[in-house]
């Protein structure tokens, strides 16, 4: 690849691509990522539109919130029960709304863990008006308000924070 | 507190440049290219059938750890390195380290590098970081992906060393104890060639080195069969791009490296032969990066019909058949030099 070939201005994903510089001799430049720069819309569109999709599918209670992290995480069954160290048949049966309602609080815990998120996401999602999306521990709102979700030492409470995004 | 003697720079990845920004601080000269091309490290395989994986996928490199255990015992590199249970115990030596002013280099799960931006982060716990200080609760890191010193939060890092699943970290971490005075690098890169050789053409299962390609050429058209949607599809179908140049590979799959490694191999062995062939791969490079331009451009537009998958196929198979063609020319050269 020539050198000329390979700049793409864009600062936010930063990566390094071995070129053909202008001299013919090989070697690092570093510049933006090109799929970012072009494809990071479409990225953001497919990933919002999986995750309205199923939230529509939680709330019909055709799916488990189980099943709603592990598509949103990627995960397959296998890798779930590894991360969680719950057993392959257990996740199975939590993956479906009846077998969620006779997981143990334990094995929630072990969930948000692995979903990165506090055990109430389990049962709760938080929109703010104004931003139809679910917000995580640490995000901010882009419009008003500030959302904070914060673990305690209580591993089984989260407090939900809204503050003035001043 | 900082090792302010640790020179941070990006790299194209992360395995072959922790681990040449290690040797570098040691006092080793030597490029990220030669470690790669030296480890062996170029690799093709297409796996469908593994349990761990949630969709089809290639690998365009050898295993993770392998490149690193080659290198140091080709070379005479000593490590010393350590797996953990207890994460006190991993974050107590790790600390103790950096106060002895040894740069740490780190396994993780790239998820939790909360300096990446969100988009990158993916579950993958094969990636390497160093640790170069500390400052109160926060790490120091240098990542070879980040185009500066980052913070990272301790428990974020404790979460990335013990995340559990494929390939699990289990708190490695790697610094390197001694270096060699000088090591016969011309024996080791004619030995280093001859194995990337072996893995692509040679006797391998059908879906590794160039056999593996051709698999990968003619499966991507039954995609469809096993995606949620058009949707799915297309992110299954883009993320060849990802595999290819976003993920750390120095662009066109790694070939883009390999083509620097043999073009310094070259200048090593002062041979006009392995000059052209580090040309004909820069050439191949340019292919993988055509297809994962194409790979983009489709997924983007959900152009992904019958005929565009099975042009896409055609163009994997026609790289499965240009690399075949190279390996056998660059196994007539290395014979020679």
């Amino acid at each position: 690849m020539k050198e000329k070939d390979a700049i793409i201005d864009y600062e936010p994903h930063q990566l390094m691509l071995y070129v053909e510089k202008e001299d013919g001799t090989f070697g690092p430049i570093i510049t933006g990522s090109y799929l970012s720069k072009n494809y990071i819309d479409d990225y953001f569109e497919k990933m919002e539109k999986l995750r309205l999709s199923l939230l529509n599918q939680l709330k019909d209670n055709l799916i488990s919130p189980i099943e709603y992290y592990r598509i949103i995480h990627d995960f397959n069954v296998f890798e779930l029960s590894r991360r969680t160290e719950i057993s392959v048949f257990k996740v199975k049966k939590h993956l479906k709304v009846k077998g969620f309602q006779k997981a143990k609080v334990s094995d929630l815990l072990k969930y948000a863990e692995v979903f990165d998120i506090p055990v109430s996401n389990l049962f709760q999602v938080i929109i703010v008006e104004g931003r139809d999306s679910e917000i995580k521990d640490g995000s901010t709102d882009t419009n008003i308000y500030k959302v904070r979700q914060s673990k305690t030492q209580n591993q089984n409470l989260v407090i939900t924070k809204f503050e003035l995004n001043k | 507190m900082l090792i302010e003697t640790f020179k941070h720079t990006m790299a194209a990845h992360c395995e072959s440049g922790t681990l040449t920004a290690l040797l570098n601080h040691k006092g080793l000269n030597i490029s990220e290219p030669m470690i790669f091309g030296m480890g062996s490290g170029l690799y093709f395989g297409y796996l469908r059938h593994t349990p761990n994986l949630n969709f089809p996928m290639f690998i365009l490199r050898t295993k993770s750890g392998k490149l690193r255990k080659k290198v140091a015992k080709r070379i005479g590199i000593k490590f010393k390195s350590e797996k953990y249970k207890n994460p006190e115990k991993a974050e107590k030596e790790l600390d103790s380290l950096l106060e002895k002013g040894i740069p740490v280099a780190v396994q993780v799960d790239l998820y939790y590098m909360e300096y990446i931006p969100e988009w990158e982060r993916v579950h993958a716990n094969i990636h390497f970081i160093t640790i170069v200080g500390k400052e109160d609760d926060y790490y120091i890191v240098s990542d070879s992906y980040f185009p500066k010193l980052a913070k990272l939060h301790k428990d974020n890092l404790r979460k990335a060393r013990f995340a559990k699943g494929y390939l699990a970290p289990k708190g490695f971490m790697y610094y390197i104890d001694s270096v060699p005075e000088s090591f016969d690098q011309k024996n080791i890169i004619r030995k280093a060639i001859k194995e990337t050789i072996n893995n692509m053409i040679g006797v391998q299962p059908p879906f590794i080195g160039v056999r593996g390609m051709r698999m990968f050429g003619k499966k991507v058209v039954e995609w469809p069969k096993i995606t949620r949607d058009i949707d799915h599809l297309s992110h299954e179908v883009m993320k060849i791009n990802i595999f290819l140049e976003d993920q750390g590979t120095g662009g066109g799959g790694f070939r883009f490296l390999y083509a620097t490694f043999l073009r310094q191999a070259a200048e090593l062995f002062q041979s006009p032969e392995l000059e052209s062939m580090s040309k004909k791969m820069m050439e191949i490079g340019d292919g993988w990066r055509n297809i994962s331009y194409f790979a983009a451009k489709i997924g983007k537009n959900r152009d992904l019909g019958p005929e565009k998958l099975k042009e896409l196929g055609a163009l994997i198979v026609g790289r499965a058949d240009a690399e075949e063609a190279f390996y056998k020319e660059l196994k007539t050269v290395i014979h020679k030099i």
